[in-house]
């Protein structure tokens, strides 16, 4: 039986489909069954990240509307032959997410995956509820900045009064706060806000920072997820995240401004 | 069914009940001010959603009433008036044909205990405190977040996690925040002044007592800390708590 878990954040550009690609990634590295879909609607995304783009025949929105069936839109990854990505419609608007489509087609992943990853669109219109209603899990993807964080506080509210298992009565969603596009050295400069202070205004628990990094511009312009960027900041943050989400214990890195190396220390920055 | 006194059955039962209404006083015979003030955000009956409400008549000159446009405007917002008080023989007869009748509810000393039973038909809001309190407060035990929105109606309302910023609580009673209060919180929202906010750290985008209200900001001198908030006169008094 698959475990839901939404990517969302309220806010657009702080790294969700990043997030989705490079996590969904993760969990297939570590022999789970995977799906990511895409929920943004009209703007699609996801499969540009993952590489796919130019395999996309039929989408989420076809199998809502009965136009494909599930096993014809789901994209096997190119890298990872257990993860499936479930492209969104470039030409629909988000109306097409209809409620009772999604829960058919979140039944259907059920049975079939370990682990379904919704990559939500920002906003907290159609699109983010549907991608959260189901959730078993959420991951919020905040940066360390105050309208992030507010955006991200709102969606946490949303998440505990709207979900399925809100709405049921059962069990609260598992929240889990990922701070992305983190530059300890401009927290240091009072330019960001700090882990702690997005820790004390959110409350609750931390899965994992990632660095602001030039890698991710170039992952994604290749289509590669971020994880697979073998050896740098950023694939070693992911990798921790997809860790710590399955229980294991990492100690939190990348969280410390760099030490300058001697010669930067001897000449000056 | 029952049967009366001639051995008929009979389909009505007769019996008493004891209702707490809220009180509107209305300040002028201008339908037109009337719904201009429904129409700002701060105003209170947005919170009486669907409940009746009794038209208190007493600041108003013994003039025939605008009752149709006021019915119209007061309903459009969502609120039912049930009957009149305070109001003239001629005020009377106009809203008894209007099916609104005349109620006699006393107006209650503020420092008067009043007895179960013995409370008046028509009660104002800020007599709700005294007379019509529905036992103890209501309890928020997860964190309010941004744009997230709770009112504890009759009662004090304590909220054991943070009250985020872009959040609002209200109560007709106290507040009671055991944790950061960083949004917006109004206590005796129905106009009851003896009501106050406590916070075990004052962080608040706005709090307001009896529709009084303050934004305190970063350089008071309680920002942060552990305060207690009170209506004194017409201004609102932030002193540390437990003093």
């Amino acid at each position: 039986m698959a475990k839901i878990v939404v990517v969302t954040s309220g806010k657009g550009g702080v790294g969700k489909t990043t997030t989705s690609a490079a996590f969904a990634s993760g969990l297939a590295m570590r022999g789970y069954r995977t799906a990511v879909i895409d929920f943004d609607v009209g703007l699609r995304n996801l499969d540009l990240v993952m590489g796919c783009e130019r395999r996309v025949v039929y989408d989420f929105i076809n199998v809502i509307q009965g136009e494909a069936r599930l096993q014809q839109a789901l994209i096997r990854d190119r890298m990872l032959d257990k993860l499936f990505i479930l492209p969104t419609s470039q030409t629909r608007d988000k109306e097409a997410l209809t409620a009772e489509g999604v829960a058919r087609v979140m039944d259907e992943l059920h049975g079939e995956f370990d682990y379904v990853i919704c990559d939500s669109p920002a906003g907290i219109e159609t699109g983010a509820l549907r991608a959260l209603y189901h959730a078993d899990e959420a991951i919020v993807v905040t940066n360390p900045e105050v309208s992030s964080v507010r955006d991200s506080d709102r969606i946490l509210g949303i998440l505990a009064a709207r979900s399925r298992r809100a709405e049921e009565g059962k069990e609260p969603v598992r929240e889990h706060l990922l701070l992305t596009r983190y530059a300890p050295r401009r927290v240091q400069g009072g330019e960001m806000l700090s882990l702690d202070d997005v820790k004390e205004l959110l409350r609750i628990p931390l899965l994992g920072v990632i660095p602001e990094s030039e890698t991710i511009l170039q992952a994604s312009n290749q289509g590669i997820p971020a994880i697979h960027m073998k050896g740098s900041e950023v694939a070693t943050a992911y990798e921790d995240v997809v860790a710590r989400f399955l229980g294991e214990e990492k100690p939190l890195r990348f969280v410390q401004p760099e030490k300058p190396g001697f010669l930067k220390r001897l000449f000056g920055g | 069914m029952t049967e009366d006194h001639a051995g008929k059955p009979s389909h009505l039962r007769l019996s008493g009940g004891v209702f707490t209404l809220s009180v509107l006083r209305l300040e002028s015979l201008d339908p037109a001010q009337l719904e201009s003030q429904l129409k700002t955000p701060e105003n209170a009956l947005r919170f009486l959603r669907n409940a009746p409400i009794v038209l208190d008549l007493l600041q108003l000159p013994d003039q025939p009433l605008p009752l149709r446009p006021w019915m119209d405007i007061l309903r459009a917002a969502g609120c039912f008036p049930v009957g009149v008080r305070n109001a003239s023989v001629a005020q009377e007869e106009a809203a008894a044909a209007m099916g609104l009748p005349h109620l006699r509810g006393r107006e209650l000393e503020p420092a008067r205990q009043e007895t179960p039973g013995g409370a008046p038909a028509s009660m104002a809001p800020n007599e709700v405190q005294e007379g019509g309190s529905t036992g103890p407060g209501q309890i928020l035990r997860h964190p309010m977040r941004s744009g997230q929105r709770h009112y504890a109606r009759n009662k004090d309302l304590v909220c054991l996690a943070a009250v985020n910023a872009g959040a609002e609580v209200l109560a007709d009673g106290h507040l009671h925040v055991y944790a950061p209060l960083r949004g917006r919180a109004l206590a005796g929202v129905m106009g009851e002044e003896r009501s106050r906010i406590f916070c075990a750290s004052l962080e608040a985008e706005l709090v307001a007592i009896a529709g009084i209200y303050a934004m305190p900001d970063p350089d008071h001198p309680l920002w942060g800390k552990p305060a207690e908030i009170a209506l004194q006169g017409e201004q609102l008094r932030i002193m540390p708590l437990g003093t």
